[in-house]
């Protein structure tokens, strides 16, 4: 087996002050948003879920991502494989971030009134799983859970980057067999506990599946323009190729098709069936204002991907690929607001400041913490044994 | 054995190894032939590009399976629900798009797969039980150790000389007339 021939630097420069300024964007902007606390205090707590869904989605799925490249022993993504599992060592910091959900849960969530609760029988049926200990409760297994998986998946790779021990490849395969089943479980009453849980009267059973499907696709939008931010800095430029946008751009393509189809099978049915306390939920989100969103997200993550990503040309094309990974991330940002906002106003659509300053402010935070990270070690897992197949890609 | 009123099919080359074909193939291209091709018991990489081909146009084959397949579900459900025979299903609209959603999906899929199963047939001129190749005995390497080309006698450049000269140029081990069987 050859050694991989690199000839960029690997080592992120130390000169480029991203952390600093992202850092700072995260800090104003959750500042601005603790003033509005005061202002509005349950706008504030809804806007926050929002972004909290947002980023937690692309952490959560880089987590996937990772541990899926390894039980599939992946060589094209080996490159890659840096960028998400950055994102996922991070997921124990983000941790801390669940915290103002869990002190606006009296805004957030309807079931936590014990006098709401005790005029309606649907929320008593509910109550052994939806009370506030146990809800805390869980919220500490699945951050345990998917920070131990998160930093373990980083730390054994940068570590064969220095030993350069293959075995490190058997105990991270080894870890991500149970790893995928458990994090499966989690992400879906993750999904219910943040979102479904807004509306507790509503269920659906497919909701943990839509929120991973919206997520894994968010993913590749992001690892793409997190690629071309590397390129435009001068860095990875002869590393990361033609062949991997290609490859991001197909996996991308993908899994719009199956964020579609998860997405259409949960509204069908819904709708096809016509049960009151199921429709209602599409009821309240189709209607006063909110089916416009609706209609640019099925435009901006669905019917414009797929016909645009549907050549192969357009697929290793950067400027097309980069405007459809923004279009989707856009259209990920607006799915959740549409998932989240109604509860708070029912009455009709009506865009808070609040929205956009958490959501700078924690995007600041998230992406400051990533190049935080990725600055600390090699930005391409040096001696993994699959790199070398991997840089020779067509 | 060969007759003088056999029609010449066209002249195979063998050569030595992937490399070599590929390079006789390109300069092939060069020299200006189309009617020609290459066979090797694998699939080689940058051949196609040696070879000089062009995008198949399977892929606008298959897009007109799916347009056809997604209007005519569509146009079938709206004409029959919508006018023809409208029915009241639990009070939603006669012509209802979401509902039509999985038929146009899987009669989409449907002419797709139609059109891409049929049309890669067609492009590869299939079912076709005999090719003047199989006359050379050594042709049968092709399918476990020979790398051949063959430029075939419908090429407007074609003269039997020239393209053994061209052959041999390119250090073909063995050149071959190969004629048509009636």
């Amino acid at each position: 087996m050859s050694k991989p021939k690199i000839t960029d630097s690997l080592e992120f420069p130390s000169d480029l002050n991203v952390t600093k300024s992202l850092f700072g964007v995260g800090v104003v902007g959750l500042l601005a948003s603790g003033v509005g606390y005061f202002l509005e205090h349950d706008q504030f707590f809804f806007s926050y879920l929002v972004s909290f869904a947002f980023f937690s989605s692309i952490a959560l799925a880089s987590l996937f991502f990772v541990m899926l490249q390894h039980l599939t022993r992946s060589e094209w993504s080996a490159v890659l494989r840096r960028i998400p599992e950055t994102i996922s060592s991070n997921i124990w910091i983000w941790a801390l971030f669940i915290i103002p959900v869990l002190l606006g849960m009296h805004s957030l969530y309807h079931w936590t009134h014990a006098e709401a609760v005790a005029h309606d029988p649907v929320l008593q049926g509910k109550q052994p799983y939806l009370n506030t200990p146990f809800f805390i409760i869980r919220q500490v297994i699945y951050f345990g859970l998917w920070s131990f998986l998160g930093y373990r998946m980083y730390n054994k790779s940068v570590k064969m980057d220095d030993t350069g021990d293959w075995g490190l490849q058997t105990l991270l395969r080894r870890t991500s067999g149970p790893g995928i089943f458990f994090f499966a479980i989690t992400l879906a009453f993750a999904s219910f506990d943040w979102l479904m849980a807004l509306d507790p009267h509503w269920y659906s059973t497919i909701f943990g599946v839509y929120y991973f499907a919206m997520s894994f696709q968010g993913l590749f939008a992001a690892m793409i323009l997190i690629v071309f931010f590397l390129w435009r800095k001068g860095l990875l430029t002869s590393t990361i190729k033609d062949g991997h946008i290609y490859d991001l751009g197909v996996q991308m393509f993908g899994f719009t098709i199956f964020y579609a189809y998860i997405a259409f099978s949960q509204f069908l049915l819904i709708y096809y069936a016509n049960i009151p306390e199921e429709t209602v939920w599409y009821l309240e989100r189709l209607s006063g204002g909110y089916e416009y969103l609706a209609y640019f997200y099925l435009f901006g993550r669905f019917v414009i991907p797929f016909i645009v990503l549907l050549p192969k040309w357009t697929k290793s094309s950067y400027k097309i690929v980069g405007t459809v990974s923004a279009l989707i991330l856009a259209s990920h940002l607006v799915e959740l607001y549409w998932i989240v906002m109604p509860v708070l106003n029912h009455h009709g659509f009506h865009l808070n400041w609040m929205t956009i300053t958490s959501f700078l402010g924690l995007g600041g935070i998230f992406f400051g913490l990533f190049f935080y990270r990725f600055k600390q070690n090699k930005m391409v897992p040096i001696n993994d044994p699959k790199l070398a197949d991997s840089l020779n890609k067509h | 054995m060969e007759a003088d009123n056999k029609q010449v099919y066209g002249v195979l080359a063998e050569f030595r190894n992937p490399k070599e074909l590929v390079d006789a193939a390109s300069s092939v291209k060069k020299s200006g032939y189309k009617d020609f091709d290459t066979y090797a018991p694998f699939p080689i990489h940058g051949m196609e590009k040696a070879m000089g081909l062009k995008n198949s146009p399977l892929g606008w084959i298959v897009l007109g399976g799916a347009l056809t397949g997604m209007i005519g579900a569509l146009a079938l459900m709206i004409w029959v629900m919508g006018y023809e025979y409208p029915m009241n299903i639990s009070g939603k609209p006669f012509i209802n798009l979401p509902i039509y959603v999985p038929i146009t999906f899987e009669l989409t899929v449907l002419l797709s797969a139609f059109a891409a199963t049929f049309g890669m047939i067609a492009l590869n001129k299939l079912p076709r039980f005999h090719n003047p190749l199989f006359n050379v005995e050594r042709f049968e390497k092709a399918s476990d150790d020979g790398f051949f080309v063959c430029i075939e006698a419908s090429d407007d450049l074609f003269s039997e000389e020239k393209v053994t000269k061209l052959f041999q140029d390119n250090g073909a081990t063995h050149i071959e007339t190969v004629y048509d069987s009636e």
